[in-house]
C-alpha cells in the first residue's frame, strides 16, 4: 500500500495526464456522425452569433460577385423552366404537370457558417424549420452540389458537407448512364471520388458526372463535377477522382430543395427491405 | 497572484477570439490552417502546479473544439502539448537552469531558445492534432506536408508575436 502511493506521488504528473487524454480521447472516439453533428449545433449555438456578424461583413464585401453569380443562375433557370415540374405518366405519355403534381420545391438560403479545412465539414444556413427545411434535403449552389441536410432548429439548419467523410451520395456519368458511389477522401477540398464503374465502360477525363437522383434526397441531373483522373483499381473497376464545380470556399446563397416524393419513396423502398 | 492569474485569463480569452476570428478564416486552399491559440501553453509561467498545467490545457483545447465543432481533437493534442512542455524546457535548459521570477519569453532567455522551446512543442501538437483529425495513415504525405506547413506557420507568427505583444 504505501509503495503504492509512493509510485503514484512520483508519477502523479504522468497518472493525471493519461487520466485527462483518456477521457479526452473518449470524446473523440465515442462521436459518431449523429453525435458530430449534435456537437456541432451545439457549438454554433456558442458561436452562432458570431459567426452571423462575421458572414454579414463578408457578405458585403462579396456583394458584386455574387450579384453577377446570381443573375447566370438567373438566366440558366430561365431557359430550363419547367424542369422541377414532375414528368407524370398518363395513359397515353407522359406530361409535365405544373398544378397539382409539385415534385420538387427549391428554397433559398444563406450559409453563414462554413469549414472546408477539417474532415467532418458542416455547413450552418440561416433558415430552419420554420421556413420549410427538414432533414434529408439536398443543398445546392449555383455552381453545384453543396450537402445534404441533417438537422434543423427553428431558424438555423445543420449542413452535411461534400467536404465531409461521412457523406455519400449516388452519382453518374452524363454520357452513359453508369452510376455509382461518390464520397471525399478527405484530401482536397476540390475533389471527390467515385468508385464501381464497371472498366468496360468508355471513361475520359473531362467528361460530366451529375446526380443520379437514386436515394431521393438529389434530383436527378444536377451538377457534381468533371472526372480529372480515373484509373482501375483492382482490374475490375475504375476509381474516377471528380473535380468538383463547388468552390466551397465561396459559398454564400445556396438553395435547398424539398424533394415532396420522397416519404412515399421511401416507405415503397422499406417495405421491399423488410 | 490574483493579478498574474487575471493577465493569463486575459491572454486565454484573448488568443481564443483571435484563433476563432482571425485565424479560423485564414486558410491556404484548405491546406494550412494556423493554430495561435497554442501560444498559451507557451507563455504560462514555469514552476505552475502539475493539475493546473493539464487543466488549463485541457480548458483550453475543450474550448477550441468547442467553437470548431471537432470533439476531442484539439483537447488530445493539447494536452499532449503541455504534458510534454516541462521535458522540452529541461532539454534546453540553461546552464544555471530557469530561476524564480523569470518567465519563458524572448526576451528573457534569447530568440534561438525561445525558438527552439516553441518549434519543438508546436510540432508535437500539430503532428498530433493532423494525423488525429484525419486518423487513418492513408493519405499520410499530404497529412505531413498539412502538418508541416501548419507547424512552420504556426511557429512563424508566435515568434512575431513575441516582437510585438506578449513581451513581458
Amino acid at each position: 500500500m504505501r509503495n503504492l502511493l509512493r509510485f503514484i506521488a512520483q508519477h502523479h504528473f504522468l497518472i493525471l495526464f493519461l487520466i485527462i487524454e483518456s477521457f479526452s480521447l473518449f470524446l473523440f472516439f465515442s462521436a459518431n456522425p449523429y453525435q458530430r453533428v449534435h456537437f456541432y449545433i451545439a457549438s454554433h449555438k456558442i458561436s452562432g452569433r458570431i459567426s452571423t456578424r462575421i458572414e454579414n461583413i463578408k457578405d458585403y464585401l462579396s456583394l458584386y460577385k455574387e450579384n453577377q453569380k446570381l443573375s447566370e443562375e438567373n438566366s440558366r433557370l430561365y431557359n430550363q423552366a419547367g424542369s422541377a415540374l414532375s414528368v407524370m405518366a398518363s395513359d397515353t405519355g407522359y406530361i409535365q404537370d405544373s398544378l397539382t403534381h409539385m415534385k420538387f420545391r427549391f428554397l433559398t438560403a444563406r450559409v453563414i457558417n462554413n469549414t472546408v479545412n477539417k474532415q467532418f465539414n458542416y455547413l450552418t444556413l440561416d433558415r430552419g424549420g420554420n421556413t420549410g427545411i427538414g432533414p434529408e434535403m439536398a443543398v445546392i449552389s449555383g455552381d453545384g452540389i453543396v450537402g445534404i441536410v441533417k438537422s434543423v432548429s427553428p431558424n438555423y439548419a445543420a449542413v452535411l458537407s461534400v467536404l465531409n467523410r461521412d457523406f455519400m451520395i449516388s452519382a453518374k456519368i452524363k454520357k452513359n448512364g453508369y452510376f455509382g458511389p461518390l464520397s471525399w477522401n478527405g484530401n482536397s477540398t476540390e475533389r471527390a471520388t467515385l468508385v464501381d464503374i464497371p472498366h468496360h465502360v468508355q471513361v475520359s477525363t473531362g467528361d460530366t458526372i451529375i446526380t443520379s437522383g437514386y436515394g431521393g434526397v438529389f434530383p436527378e441531373g444536377f451538377i457534381i463535377g468533371t472526372i480529372d483522373r480515373f484509373r482501375l483499381k483492382g482490374g475490375n473497376y475504375y476509381e474516377i477522382t471528380v473535380k468538383l464545380s463547388t468552390d466551397f470556399r465561396k459559398l454564400n446563397n445556396v438553395q435547398v430543395i424539398h424533394n415532396y416524393a420522397k416519404t412515399e419513396i421511401d416507405s415503397i423502398e422499406n417495405s421491399v427491405n423488410q | 497572484m490574483i493579478r498574474e492569474t487575471a493577465k493569463y485569463l486575459f491572454q486565454f480569452i484573448l488568443l481564443i477570439l483571435a484563433q476563432v476570428l482571425i485565424f479560423n478564416n485564414i486558410d491556404f486552399s484548405g491546406f494550412i490552417n494556423p493554430y495561435i491559440y497554442t501560444l498559451f501553453i507557451l507563455l504560462l509561467p514555469f514552476y505552475l502546479p502539475n493539475l493546473v498545467l493539464l487543466m488549463s490545457a485541457f480548458t483550453l483545447g475543450l474550448t477550441i473544439d468547442l467553437f470548431m465543432g471537432t470533439p476531442g481533437v484539439h483537447s488530445s493534442a493539447t494536452l499532449l502539448m503541455a504534458f510534454a512542455r516541462p521535458f522540452v524546457m529541461s532539454l534546453y535548459s540553461p546552464r544555471e537552469g530557469y530561476q524564480t521570477g523569470t518567465y519563458p519569453r524572448m526576451a528573457q532567455f534569447g530568440t534561438e531558445w525561445f525558438v527552439k522551446y516553441a518549434v519543438t512543442l508546436i510540432l508535437l501538437h500539430h503532428f498530433t492534432l493532423f494525423y488525429l483529425e484525419v486518423f487513418t495513415f492513408h493519405h499520410f504525405f499530404s497529412t505531413f506536408l498539412r502538418a508541416l506547413l501548419s507547424s512552420l506557420l504556426t511557429s512563424v507568427l508566435i515568434i512575431f508575436s513575441q516582437f510585438f505583444i506578449f513581451r513581458r
